[in-house]
């Protein structure tokens, strides 16, 4: 059995490559709280609630960021993704969500669904966002108290199955790390059984947002450990064929050398971020994308068209290191402007842990084709 | 003539959009595109009382036949109807 692939509609792709053109902000990610129910050591928003008060920073009220979301709609924002820390933990979220879809705005949200219960429930069941993604952080009661704190795994699997039996459109994350590493069969068995696409990453971004400068420091496996757990994962979720293809593709690709003479730049941020979508931060920053420290607009200081305008402008001068140009792993490796500057501090600079995961991805693939 | 789910209409980048809201999120599988004429009928129809309604409007509108009209009329008419828009 094979879980649920999800594939972006057509429309989606369209609206984007039309707005790159036309510099639109076309989907908008809005991270409401830094604050949670759980308290995972990989996290890169939460912020218990002393840490908060020390911070001396405060959440935007519903207001604000319904006036956010209206001139970024009014700008063309048509896709808004609500997140945080946990999105429910907000006691006024459905006066933020409704007030966005009200405004025509397609809302998808990321929650741990550890609070989709009674009345919360009934509530999304009644006017359902497009999607909802569902973080899963282990395959038991004992890994959620181990990873988040709380053992609350058989209750959010419940509330899966709930929105599920509604009809409710769910994809699950899962964050591959020490703490849950052993669950990963268990979960792809939860995915099938629940029919929903699982997206998972054994690769976890330095926290530096909330860790400050320690860049490609972060509770994390080991870049050796990331590679064979994404090499395990792959097993799972493709068809004997399909791994197989998926291993000689990476073992052909990696024996291709790069056209022309090397570059002394860089590419460019090679995804939407800065280009047709947006971060905004709890505390009322925008960023091109949440795992990046800058650049840094405020749209509630200067408007949402000049903080937009300055992201676009600024986002377009990232450039990625220049030896990843030319690298012969580039096709398999998951390097981009926000691995580089988390790894290491500067967008130009090689992000090593990165560089230690693909060669043993590259490896284990080599291993796999030669033993046939 | 009776739109029955919830939509929301919204022009971007030169496109016509109709954004689900509500329970229609559920079987609306996410956004609809209207093309222009499809965009002009929208417009029209909560103040249409029949098909004819529309066709004089779009007559007034376009520099088409009556037949080529109808046609066009009833297609995005049948689709709404189809999808239990309207």
């Amino acid at each position: 059995m094979q879980i649920k692939k999800n594939t972006e509609p057509y429309l989606s792709t369209y609206l984007h490559g039309k707005g790159r053109k036309l510099g639109l902000p076309i989907a908008g990610n809005f991270e409401l709280t830094a604050r949670c129910n759980f308290n995972c050591p990989m996290c890169y928003v939460h912020m218990t609630p002393e840490q908060l008060k020390a911070s001396g920073k405060s959440e935007l009220t519903a207001t604000q960021w319904l006036e956010i979301a209206k001139q970024a709609k009014d700008r063309g924002m048509i896709f808004a993704l609500l997140t945080g820390g946990e999105p429910l933990v907000r006691k006024d979220f459905f006066e933020i969500y409704r007030g966005m879809k009200d405004m025509g705005i397609l809302i998808s949200i990321n929650s741990n669904g550890s609070m989709l219960t009674g009345e919360v429930l009934e509530k999304f069941l009644a006017d359902p966002p497009a999607r909802f993604n569902i973080s899963l952080y282990g395959g038991s009661n004992e890994t959620y108290t181990n990873m988040c704190g709380l053992p609350v795994y058989d209750r959010v699997k419940n509330n899966i199955r709930a929105l599920r039996r509604a009809g409710v459109d769910v994809s699950l994350n899962l964050s591959i790390t020490p703490y849950n590493q052993q669950d990963i069969a268990w979960i792809y068995a939860d995915a099938v059984e629940l029919d929903v696409n699982v997206k998972a990453s054994s690769y976890m971004y330095p926290s530096i947002r909330v860790n400050g400068e320690q860049y490609g420091c972060g509770n994390r496996l080991r870049p050796q450990e990331a590679a064979a757990l994404g090499h395990a994962w792959d097993k799972l979720r493709f068809s004997k064929e399909e791994f197989r293809l998926r291993m000689e593709s990476i073992c052909n690709l990696t024996q291709i050398e790069p056209d022309g003479c090397p570059l002394e730049e860089g590419e460019g941020v090679q995804c939407r971020a800065g280009f047709t979508s947006f971060w905004m931060t709890w505390d009322g920053r925008m960023l091109p994308c949440g795992m990046m420290p800058g650049p840094t607009a405020y749209p509630l200081k200067t408007g949402f068209e000049k903080a937009w305008e300055y992201i676009r402008e600024e986002t377009a001068k990232i450039r990625t290191p220049a030896q990843c140009v030319h690298c012969t792993k580039k096709s398999v490796c998951s390097m981009c402007a926000a691995v580089c500057v988390t790894e290491s501090g500067a967008y130009d600079k090689v992000p090593s842990y990165v560089c230690r995961q693909t060669d043993e991805s590259i490896r284990l693939a080599q291993e796999f084709c030669e033993k046939g | 003539m009776k739109i029955k789910k919830e939509l929301i209409i919204r022009e971007i980048a030169g496109d016509t959009i109709l954004v689900p809201v509500g329970k229609t999120v559920y079987d609306s599988n996410g956004l609809f595109v209207l093309n222009e004429l499809g965009a002009f009928i929208w417009k029209l129809l909560p103040a249409a009382t029949n098909e004819n309604d529309i066709m004089e409007a779009v007559l007034r509108e376009y520099d088409v036949s009556r037949e080529e009209a109808q046609k066009d009329i009833s297609e995005f008419l049948e689709k709404l109807k189809d999808m239990g828009i309207l």
